[in-house]
């Protein structure tokens, strides 16, 4: 191999060792890049039907975790309603208080104690009654326990994770009662849990359809430009120089595809999506839906990039032997 | 500069394509390689350019053997072997100047030298005037000129054509084995595979025959049989 290599030379020998195209990471990715989009402009038609694949399938990807994510937006503010409540049946001394809560608080997964004197009880409890006042006459707030009560962190609103809590909690000297709504929890989570599944498994479809949509589209572009690779490697040119302009095709088309695919999201999110106020109104806070974050555009434009890149990888392979 | 030992080759459903073919191909020899359809003139210049390795034998290109040559080897190879083909084998859509350029693109060339070079052999060609013209708009014979302009660019120490004027006519053809020739005084190695009589007489070369798949008869062309075999 050497050889041939060093014999190179001699069979250029009128012209003066050539420069620039080869010389240099930088040189060969500028010719690489500028032979790419020479590619581009000379193929518009395969480009625009590639981009507008990539558009579509990636648009159907984000309108699906648009919602889903917003969908866990609202279960985790519903989630909200997780507590644990610690009753006393006497009024804690301000020492007792500050004892208990910095224990509480000791705990892991405690996000926020507040404590609820008597009179905070009664008065939650007249509201509660509003209209029926009459039949709180003569009670007085000595009869209401009063009661720390405890919202856990995100992660800790578990079914498994909030009764390992409660058995923790109980072991603090002088706890005895804590009330959490087992059966509510349980519901809760158990809806959670399938509703995260669904997603997945749907998500998980909309993607591979998605990619196979893609790959295929992007495999017929480069078949339909065999011609060119059988060319290219008779003039003995090597893998990776054939493969190059292409691979930065693929990644031009997918990034150019994935941005599309963000915008007309974005178009219709602005359109439809954004006022459709009693969609998901599981918390009356939030009316409509937020757009996606930041991380999931990055990763819509990333995951673009890579499709296109990936698909044209995979495609070329089956089509350059030698 | 080109020997076969041997060489036996089969395709997956054919009983054999090549026979047991011994070939000695000099540095700076002009080689016609004829013989009916599916003798196998295409399959022994697949060969020779590392399209095709040979199930038995050895293929030795300037000391060589290509058949122990790993697929990264190959491209290396290719840079010193020019190919012409029937159909030409051209970018349709690209200009004439692009498809000959293509050749001292792989190579690493630069942008000027490229330029250069490229308009010295499209002139040598007589096709300089058409540079900037698509290929498809061009005749068979400018076509054909288009390709050996490219396999050409860079002096290759080998020049391989199948059937080079099989779409073209009389006044072509002799333009092309004009071509030939002169690329052959230059000192590249020339192997032409046709079946055209007229071509092989005007070319009065060394003529190799081939017949299903075996070199049946080799012909230098000062010899007194040389008439008679064509």
């Amino acid at each position: 191999m050497n050889k041939w290599k060093k014999k190179q030379p001699a069979t250029i020998k009128p012209f003066k060792r050539p420069t620039l195209a080869g010389d240099g990471f930088g040189g060969r990715t500028g010719f690489f890049l500028s032979r790419a989009i020479t590619n581009i402009r000379q193929n518009v038609f395969v480009n625009v039907v590639t981009i507008g694949t990539i558009t579509l399938a990636l648009l159907i990807v984000s309108l699906f975790l648009l919602i889903f994510v917003n969908l866990e937006n609202a279960t985790d503010s519903l989630s909200e309603r997780v507590q644990v409540t610690v009753y006393f049946d006497n009024e804690l001394s301000s020492q007792d208080q500050a004892m208990y809560r910095e224990k509480i608080v000791a705990l892991p997964g405690v996000s926020r104690v507040s404590y609820v004197t008597r009179d905070e009880a009664l008065k939650r409890f007249k509201s509660r009654l509003r209209g029926q006042e009459t039949l709180l006459e003569g009670v007085g707030a000595e009869i209401l326990p009063t009661s720390f009560e405890i919202a856990l962190k995100r992660s800790y609103r578990e079914t498994a994770s909030v009764e390992n809590f409660v058995s923790a909690l109980k072991r603090i000297p002088g706890i005895t009662e804590v009330q959490y709504g087992e059966e509510w929890v349980r519901r809760f989570n158990s809806f959670l849990n399938l509703l995260r599944l669904l997603g997945a498994l749907l998500g998980g479809f909309l993607i591979i359809a998605a990619t196979f949509i893609v790959s295929n589209t992007i495999k017929l572009t480069i078949y339909s430009r065999r011609d060119e690779l059988d060319i290219m490697s008779l003039v003995g040119a090597t893998r990776f120089f054939i493969k190059a302009p292409f691979l930065l095709e693929g990644l031009i088309q997918g990034i150019v595809g994935s941005a599309l695919a963000v915008v007309l999201l974005f178009g219709v999110y602005e359109g439809f999506l954004h006022n459709a106020g009693s969609f998901l109104t599981f918390n009356p806070a939030t009316s409509g839906l937020s757009f996606l974050s930041l991380e999931y555009v990055a990763g819509l434009l990333l995951a673009g990039a890579l499709l296109g890149f990936v698909g044209s990888l995979t495609s070329l392979k089956r089509f350059i032997n030698v | 500069m080109i020997q076969l030992h041997n060489v036996s080759l089969a395709y997956q459903y054919d009983a054999s394509a090549l026979n047991n073919i011994d070939l000695k191909i000099g540095k700076g020899e002009f080689v016609f390689l004829t013989g009916p359809s599916g003798a196998g003139k295409t399959s022994l210049l697949r060969l020779l350019y590392g399209a095709l390795t040979p199930n038995r034998g050895q293929v030795l290109i300037d000391g060589q053997n290509i058949t122990r040559m790993s697929a990264s080897q190959i491209p290396l190879l290719r840079r010193s072997i020019g190919v012409v083909f029937q159909d030409f084998k051209l970018l349709q859509n690209r200009t004439v100047f692009e498809n000959v350029a293509i050749t001292l693109e792989v190579l690493g060339w630069g942008r000027a030298d490229i330029g250069k070079k490229t308009m010295h052999i499209l002139k040598q060609m007589g096709i300089e005037s058409k540079y900037n013209n698509i290929t498809q708009r061009l005749s068979g014979g400018e076509q054909q000129r288009v390709a050996l302009a490219r396999a050409l660019v860079n002096d290759p120490k080998i020049l391989l054509a199948d059937e080079p004027t099989g779409n073209l006519d009389d006044a072509n053809k002799n333009q092309i084995l004009n071509i030939f020739k002169d690329a052959n005084i230059r000192g590249t190695t020339v192997v032409v595979a046709t079946h055209d009589r007229r071509l092989i007489e005007q070319g009065h070369k060394r003529l190799v025959t081939l017949n299903k798949g075996e070199i049946v008869e080799q012909v230098e062309k000062e010899t007194a049989s040389y008439d008679q075999a064509i």
